[in-house]
Formats: structure tokens, sequence, C-alpha cells
């Protein structure tokens, strides 16, 4: 009973932090139709300015969320501005290479600034836990997961609750519309570019604490990423966090009850059968011309 | 904030994944001769981004550092070296292209080889194909040697399934009531990492050790919370664990954080990375932690002092990493063949020379079998006091070797 209270702890945990992670990239894709390859890069791009505010300041790594995901996002509207928005009505294919060529670019720049070696941020408690009835809990995921529920509720408040929400679901759902009732859909499409971008920095200062880092990890990030958001249903925000939390338990359950040499392949199995079933995802809706493709 | 998804999003998507994995494509660039007076020009492509970007920096390092020393004392056969190094990013499709790219289009006249066996299976398999001599730095899966290849030589002392020979006939030759009951061996799906583990396995249980936990994991496991969850429940009195270097610090950390510390530890690779693994896994948690290496920037083998006192020169520190002092043996090696021979026209006899003698190298004195395996003995490592120390075997020894991974203890 341990074990299996063990495992869903470590499975509920891990799935927390990917949830952030893959929250902004289906919100991108829910406002601007645009797989952003480069996320799993400005994940790591996020650890590693997480780690130069925590070695040069001395300032607590989850804390230096307060100053990493405004750098972050700062970085994302720029890069929205520079890189993304000449193509943003290119086809689906176009934007998929140029983020792809984007994240290469971030890989080669952060391999410059930081070099190639492994990093890790190491605070007080990284190797301390919580016990709870015979149940490890590591602190510093404890921590993680607690921000990411913060986060991915902040989002969420604003998506549903706020004006600016109403006009990112106007601009997503019906743009040229959105237009005309005053809505300037390329300045939205410009913050939520900057939104999606800032969730993944947050992601990225939990999980330089999680774990070590070069500048080539993005690529591990990315794969599971984008199956986390293809399973949740592209574009919506609760399928990604639904999505993330099974990745994470598939990961610890098959590492746990099967085999760890599974354990990063089961998750992906279970996206496929899913998709056999729903093309859309778990949370995705068809639209008519999905229907009228099948 | 629910949406629709197409099937060609989903499609796109997916293709994305794809798309992850791919790499980048070394460059080509001129085609070169071989005239007397010109330099000798020497092709390596090494994983400079990607996964094992740390390990093929050092490497880099170190073939930078026996290019400038070789350049400094005049040369090789009197003609300057120049190296050119391809970035394969890791990725096995890449490095064989690489590799191509290196004999046909670069034409280059001599080959080093790369980082670890996975990347050293295929890129020695297009040398051989070629007829060239491929002198590798790293790459000691076994594997690699039984393919009946003959100008592949690696420039270590043993493969990996003898690397930690020696920890494990130390363990098994301790009396009962000191050794270690049970064993776990949690091992990277790796073709270096895990026949070290099986290696030590073998000889474990053969001393009636018994084996509690045995696991492979895949090489993009970042987690291993789980896995160290289920070795903690089976208690096991002594970890072996085969591992390159971001997954040694992942298992380690979860170890410390579950509380889970075993009376022994070895660990492969990344505890000889010195410096970055004191700060990755913290000071105080060395302690004890016993691993193979190669190599020791304070072993008193001919001409180390000077290769050390070269890489501090040109890199600023004499933390110099395991993986650079591999790179430059192998140049080493290259170098004594072609001297010998006196030509590097014909490749085969530069095979047939090393098949047929010893090479004196910093990492001490190399000879090699008919397939181009070491025929030496690996060092073994242990962090005491905040120091790796080499403790195995006892002539070469700095000192002396203590059972136990006390976390907390070297302060």
């Amino acid at each position: 009973m341990t074990e299996l209270l063990q495992t869903l702890a470590l499975g509920l945990l891990l799935g927390g932090v990917y949830a952030l992670a893959a929250s902004g990239l289906t919100l991108i894709f829910g406002v601007m139709k645009v797989i952003n390859i480069a996320h799993g890069a400005f994940v790591i791009l996020a650890a590693f300015i997480t780690y130069w505010v925590w070695e040069a300041f001395g300032i607590d790594p989850l804390l230096g969320i307060f100053i990493t995901t405004p750098i972050v996002f700062a970085l994302g509207w720029l890069t929205y501005k520079v890189v993304v928005s000449p193509i943003r009505t290119a086809p689906m294919a176009s934007t998929v290479l140029l983020t792809f060529g984007l994240a290469l670019v971030l890989e080669g720049a952060m391999g410059e600034i930081w070099g190639n070696n492994s990093t890790a941020i190491r605070p007080s408690y990284v190797d301390q836990s919580f016990l709870v009835g015979g149940v490890f809990l590591p602190k510093a995921q404890v921590y993680g997961g607690l921000i990411a529920i913060v986060v991915l509720g902040l989002l969420w408040l604003v998506l549903t609750k706020s004006w600016l929400g109403r006009a990112i679901r106007a601009a997503a759902s019906n743009p040229a519309s959105a237009e005309l009732v005053g809505i300037k859909v390329a300045a939205v499409a410009a913050l939520v570019f900057a939104l999606g971008i800032a969730a993944a920095g947050a992601a990225g200062a939990i999980t330089g604490v999680l774990y070590p880092f070069v500048p080539g990890s993005h690529y591990t990030w990315i794969a599971r990423l984008l199956a986390i958001v293809v399973l949740g249903g592209l574009g919506s925000l609760n399928g990604a966090v639904l999505g993330a939390v099974l990745f994470g338990l598939a990961e610890t359950f098959t590492a746990t009850y099967w085999s760890p040499a599974w354990a990063t392949a089961v998750p992906y199995a279970i996206v496929f059968a899913v998709l056999l079933v729903r093309p859309q995802g778990l949370m995705g809706t068809r639209l008519r011309e999905d229907a009228v493709a099948t | 904030m629910s949406h629709s998804l197409s099937r060609r999003g989903a499609a796109l998507a997916m293709t994305g994944v794809l798309a992850a994995t791919l790499a980048a494509c070394g460059s080509g660039g001129d085609s070169g001769g071989s005239d007397s007076d010109d330099p000798i020009r020497i092709g390596s492509s090494l994983p400079l981004t990607g996964e094992f970007s740390q390990p093929g920096k050092a490497a880099n390092e170190g073939y930078e550092v026996w290019v400038e020393m070789v350049n400094e004392a005049g040369g090789l056969l009197d003609r300057e070296v120049e190296l050119i190094v391809k970035d394969d990013a890791s990725n096995q499709n890449t490095i064989v292209a690489d590799y191509n790219a290196l004999i046909s289009q670069d034409r280059v006249d001599l080959l080093l080889g790369t980082f670890s066996s996975l990347l050293n299976l295929p890129a020695s398999a297009v040398a051989e194909k070629n007829q060239m001599l491929y002198v590798e730095p790293a790459g000691g899966s076994p594997e690699l040697f039984s393919r009946g290849f003959e100008y592949l030589f690696f420039a270590q002392q043993s493969t990996a399934d003898r690397q930690g020979l020696l920890f494990a006939e130390y363990i098994a030759g301790l009396p009962e009531a000191e050794r270690p009951k049970t064993a776990a061996y949690p091992t990277l799906d790796d073709p270096f990492a895990m026949p070290v583990v099986e290696g030590m396995r073998e000889i474990l249980e053969e001393a009636g050790i018994e084996t509690v936990y045995s696991e492979t994991y895949a090489i993009d496991t970042k987690n291993f919370d789980s896995l160290v969850s289920s070795m903690r429940s089976a208690d096991p009195d002594m970890v072996v664990h085969g591992a390159q270097f971001e997954d040694g610090i992942g298992m380690t950390r979860a170890m410390l954080k579950a509380d889970f510390t075993p009376d022994v530890l070895f660990q492969t690779n990344a505890p000889s990375f010195r410096q970055q693994y004191e700060e990755s896994v913290g000071a105080e948690n060395t302690e004890g932690v016993t691993f193979g290496v190669s190599h020791s920037p304070e072993a008193d083998s001919p001409g180390n002092q000077e290769f050390v006192d070269k890489y501090e020169e040109m890199f600023g520190t004499r933390e110099v990493p395991e993986d650079a002092a591999d790179g430059y043996a192998a140049g080493q090696v290259l170098q004594a063949a072609v001297e010998a021979v006196g030509s590097i026209d014909d490749q085969t006899a530069l095979a047939d020379w090393l098949r047929e003698n010893e090479v004196e190298t910093i990492l001490g004195d190399l000879s090699w079998n008919d397939d181009g395996s070491p025929t030496g003995d690996f060092l073994i490592g242990q962090w005491q006091d905040g120091v790796p120390e080499i403790v195995l075997p006892e002539d070469v020894a700095t000192a002396e070797i203590k059972l136990g991974w006390q976390p907390g203890g070297a302060g």
C-alpha cells in the first residue's frame, strides 16, 4: 500500500511540473495555431537564468521565479515580434520548421554563454524530503508542485474571468470577428506568446532545481511536452493539465510496477492509443472541417 | 479554453516530435592533398552539443592540447598537424555522415575517434570500410571489438566489462563479516555502462552477494525517484550504478532525497568529473563514492605533468577532465604509430604496428589484443575528504581504499 501511495505521489508531483511547462505550449497553439518547437529550449533557458540569479545574487531559485519569469516573458514577446509574427499566418509546417530552427539557435546561444557542461542548482533543501506515513515527498518537488498549481490557477483565472481572457478566447475562435469588435488580434497574439513562454519560464526555474541540465536537454523536454498537449487536446489548457498528470503517473507506475527501461516509452504508447480512439485528444473538440476530413 | 484539433494539427505536432530528435548536420569542407609539405589533416567528429556535449567538449580539449604540443615539438613527421572537428550533436546518424564527409570531402589524412560507445559503434564502421586507422578515446563496450575490425583501437586501459574488475575483486575478497550481503544493479541502457555493471555483477554473485535489484533505464530518463523508491524497498547493502554523467547525478540526488544511503556506492563515469560532480551532488555527499577511472592529473606517468601544465595554460585549470586526458592519449597512440612506421600512406601498417607494440601514454603503457581491445587494468578511484583519489591497483594508488559511502561526511 505504501508503495502504491509513493508511486502515486511521485507521479502527481512529476505531472504538476509537466503541466506547467505544457500549459504555455497549448496556449500558444490554441490562439495562434503555432506549434512552438522552441518551447523546450525556453524551459532550459529559464533554468539557466535561474542558475545565474541564484549564483550571482544568492536568491533562492524558486523565489527567483519572480525575476526569471518577467525576463522570459520579455524574451517571449521579443521573439514573437522579431521571429514569429512575420510568418504567423503561414502554413503550420512553416512555423514548425521556424521554431525548430529557433530551438537550435537558443541551444547554441546557451552553449556560448553558459557552456555545455552539466549545470545543477542546489538550494539547501534540494536533497531533503518530507516523510508522511512512510511516503517520502521531495521538498523541491513539493514546492515546485505548489508553484505549478498557483501559476496554473492564475492562468486559468486570467483566461476565464478577465477581459483579457475573453479577448484571447475571441481572438482564438474567430480572429476576424474579434477585430470587428475592437480586439487587436496581433497584440493579443504577442501577449499570448509571451505568456506561454513565461509559463515555460516558471517551469524551467522549477526543473532547474529538480534535474541537472545542459543546453541540449531541450530535446527531451519538447518531445514530452508535445506528446502531453496532443494527449490532452491541442489548445486545451485543461487537457494539457490532464495529459501532464497522466503522463507523470504513467512514467512512475511503469518504473515501479514494470521496468524503468519502459518508463519513458509507455506514456508515448498511451498517447498513440488515445489518438486512435480520440484523434482530437482527451479534451480537444472536433470542428466541422475535421468531420469533413474523415 | 478548449479548442479544436484537426488531424493535420496532430500530424504536425508528431512531426515536431520527430523533428526535435533530428540534429544538425556537420558542414562540408575543402578537399586536401597529402603532399609532404602540407599539414597532416586529422579528422574527428565529437558530440559538442546534445546529451553527450560535456564529455565531447572535454575530448576536444584533449585533442587540442595534443595538437598544440605536437606542433610545438616540430609536428608529426616534420609536418604541421591540423585538426578538423565536426559536431555530431550526440546523434548516431549525424556521426556517420560526419565521418563520411571527413574522408570523402575533407580528405583528411588520419582519423581520431569520438566519445561514447554509442557513437563509436557506427563511426568506427565508417573508418573500417575505408580502411583507415581509428583510435578512439572512449568507447569501451565489448560489442565494439566483437566485429572483427582491423583498424579500431581503444586508447584506454581496458574494455568496459573489466573497468570495475579490481573493485569487484576487492569486495569479493573481503572477510565475510565485512562483505556486503546484497547488491542492486541499476544501469543506463548504454553499450558502455551495461558491460561494466555486468562484469562486476558476475564477480560479486560468485562471491555470494545476492542480487536484489537489477534494472536498466532509457537514456532520456530524467526522474529517478520511482526507480530509487523501488530500489530502496529491496534494501541492498551495495549499489553498482552504470551511468554517464547527468543520470549519475540524477540517481545520486534521488537516493539522497529518499534517504537511501547504502553502505557501498560504485558508479561509472559521473564521479570522475571531479569539480563538476562535486558541485552537482554537493561536496558533503561525495565521501566514499567509488568509481572506475582512466586518468589522474596527479599520476606520475611519463608526460602527464607536461600535459596537465599545457592544459592549464590553454584552459585555465589543472582540474583536467578524464575525457580530455583520454583524448590526449588517443593522440599519443596515433602519433606513436605514425612515427614508428614513418609514413601515413599505409594505414594497414599503422594498425599492424599497434597490434604488435606497446605505447607509452599519460594513462600508462597501452597494448592491444588482435581485435583492438586493450590489455591493461582500469584504475579505481574513490572520493575521500573532498578529493578524488586513486585507490586501486595498489602500486599506483594515491590513498588507501575505505569501505562505505558516507553522505554528509566530507564537509
